[in-house]
């Protein structure tokens, strides 16, 4: 069996004196495509944070593309596509791709094709600050992935987009986990949680244990993720 | 891979982002401009004409004065009345200097008491009260002199101005205009650069990908090196075209300092915006930094008239250093290794810098 690409055990960081994560338990195994879900501020973007060495925890232990949690992993292995459009306003697409794929060391034709796989010919030339939300998003996407990292974590990629991209983004996704790509990705949507292989489900900083989204429905009782949201809020 | 690729990435990209900000592009070459314009044309430490109201009781006593003060072509007499009239014109504003004669023994005055000549300087502005009282000074044995007919029967003295003859104050401003101008645009742009990727999410993103701290702070720092060497000459050419700044020394030595100089304020901008929590408390921390700078620095007020802990600090500025050496070399002829002794300090200020910028650098947002 490949080993792990992301194994926490649990993890826990305290910012401003402030417990904000405490007991992350997550594995995500090359192929797998794993959800970290629940409301804002529930913990999902420190735990990505955590996963890619921006963040250092101050609790448990783990291991991220072979190198221990805390330190920074092989940001050639890694793709990190943040919460908030991560690409220069001031810059065309094919200008912004160049760049991530330069620091990449990526060959000549990585941004052609970037470009071609994600549907970015007709916006190529165009700025950033031109772009509608829904291109710019596919656009930090090309480029978070371009380098063909062995893991990829997401923060709220579908967070604003159209049904269209929305779906051609999962496609994208799925497509990228048959390729053996391990995904994490956060997402305060339920429904959109439940095509998933496994989730963790998050509340006010502690994660439920990591399950398909069935077995946890199983495990609350509850009909829905959205149920068993909230039957984990109300205790 | 090597760093090189990335570095020079990180560089393309922010020249390429400065050229399509053109707002900020301009700023950077109108601001230097601007300011010498205001150095040369507007700014001057001191008035160039004295305003003067002269009183006495007598007539003559006024009209011999006032003869001599029209032969001083920085001289204005604004009045001219009777006891008291003087120091009204300077309580109300209209004369700078206020001069009281006293009644003179005369046939129409015959018991009138011996009494000095009473002068009035308005203080309001500290900066010109040394300079007024000098003057009434001279003025006043000039009036001696006259009275005594040893104008002419006595050696005088000569004066022999070195480096600026004509004490121009344009020409003294504008070699600390060349730090000046770099100091401001580099801390501002490293700060609020810095500040504006943290609060749009660039940063977090540079942080993720495998360009590491010190090639991120190299790639943001090598284009502004041109920039400020642009910016140095701009404002030299300007003096040289617009005020006949003299370029005497190795001038060559002065703008091979300039990327040095521009680089410790840019990595200087980058400390700041590290520890900063917006663009706002960034803008806070450049200005924090620059004023005293130009207030220790010599700029404006010469060091020699500060107390010794305000020159000690003032030498902790990179703005010290090389104004010192802009005005060796421009106006005194420095030679290079003179010139290029001001890199001491300001390397020293880069390594700190440095390292407060890489120490504090990997805060997210």
């Amino acid at each position: 069996m490949a080993e792990p690409l992301v194994e926490m055990h649990g993890v826990g960081l305290r910012l401003g004196g402030r417990h904000v994560l405490a007991g992350v338990d997550l594995t995500v195994a090359p192929g797998a495509l794993v959800g970290l879900v629940g409301a804002n501020g529930g913990g999902k973007t420190t735990t990505l944070r955590l996963i890619a060495g921006l963040l250092r925890p101050d609790a448990g232990h783990g291991r991220v593309l072979g190198v221990a949690l805390g330190r920074r992993p092989s940001a050639e292995r890694l793709g990190y596509m943040g919460q908030r459009l991560a690409l220069y306003p001031e810059l065309s697409v094919v200008e912004n791709l160049s760049f991530r794929a330069t620091v990449h060391g990526c060959p000549r034709d990585t941004v052609d094709r970037a470009i071609a796989d994600y549907g970015l010919a007709s916006v190529a030339q165009a700025r950033l600050a031109t772009l509608s939300g829904g291109w710019a998003r596919r656009a930090q996407f090309a480029a978070s992935v371009l380098h063909g990292p062995a893991l990829l974590l997401l923060d709220e990629p579908t967070a604003g987009l159209d049904v269209v991209t929305r779906a051609a983004l999962w496609s994208w996704l799925a497509d990228l986990a048959r390729r053996g790509t391990g995904i994490v990705i956060s997402t305060h949507d339920l429904a959109e949680a439940e095509r998933l292989e496994a989730v963790l489900l998050y509340h006010e900083g502690r994660p439920s244990q990591q399950r398909s989204p069935a077995a946890l429905r199983e495990a609350y009782g509850a009909p829905t993720l959205e149920a068993v949201a909230m039957a984990r809020a109300a205790t | 891979m090597s760093a090189v690729p990335r570095v020079a990435a990180v560089a393309w990209l922010e020249s390429l982002r400065l050229r399509r900000t053109p707002t900020t592009f301009t700023l950077l070459i109108l601001v230097p401009l601007l300011q010498v314009l205001l150095f040369g044309y507007a700014i001057r430490p001191q008035p160039a004409t004295l305003s003067v109201a002269i009183a006495a009781p007598q007539r003559a006593s006024v009209e011999a004065l006032a003869q001599v003060l029209n032969r001083d072509p920085d001289v204005r007499i604004v009045a001219i009345g009777d006891v008291g009239d003087a120091v009204a014109a300077v309580r109300s504003g209209r004369a700078r200097l206020g001069i009281e004669i006293p009644a003179m023994r005369s046939f129409a005055f015959p018991d009138a008491p011996v009494r000095p000549i009473h002068v009035v300087i308005d203080t309001s502005d500290a900066s010109l009260a040394v300079p007024a009282e000098a003057r009434a000074q001279a003025l006043y044995w000039r009036y001696v002199a006259r009275r005594a007919r040893v104008e002419s029967s006595e050696p005088g003295i000569t004066v022999e101005r070195l480096y600026n003859p004509q004490a121009r104050a344009d020409w003294s401003f504008i070699p600390a205009l060349v730090g000046v101008t770099v100091m401001i645009a580099a801390i501002m742009l490293g700060a609020i650069g810095l500040a504006r990727e943290r609060e749009v999410g660039t940063w977090e993103a540079l942080l993720a990908l495998p360009t590491r701290r010190w090639e991120i702070l190299a790639g943001k720092t090598l284009p502004f090196l041109i920039i400020g060497l642009a910016q140095g000459v701009i404002v030299l050419a300007a003096g040289r075209l617009l005020f006949d700044l003299p370029l005497r020394g190795a001038v060559w030595a002065l703008l091979a300092l300039l990327p040095l100089y521009a680089a410790a304020h840019l990595v200087l901008g980058q400390a700041i915006a590290a520890r900063a929590k917006s663009q706002m408390a960034a803008l806070q921390g450049a200005v924090a930094f620059y004023l005293p700078a130009m207030l220790l620095s010599g700029f404006l007020y010469p060091r020699e008239a500060m107390p010794a802990w305000a020159q000690a600090l003032g030498s902790a500025f990179p703005l010290t250093h090389f104004i010192a050496a802009a005005r060796a070399c421009l106006l005194r002829g420095a030679d290079a290794a003179a010139v290029l002794s001001a890199g001491a300090p300001i390397l020293a200020f880069l390594v700190c810098a440095t390292i407060v910028a890489l120490a504090t650098g990997r805060q997210i947002d």
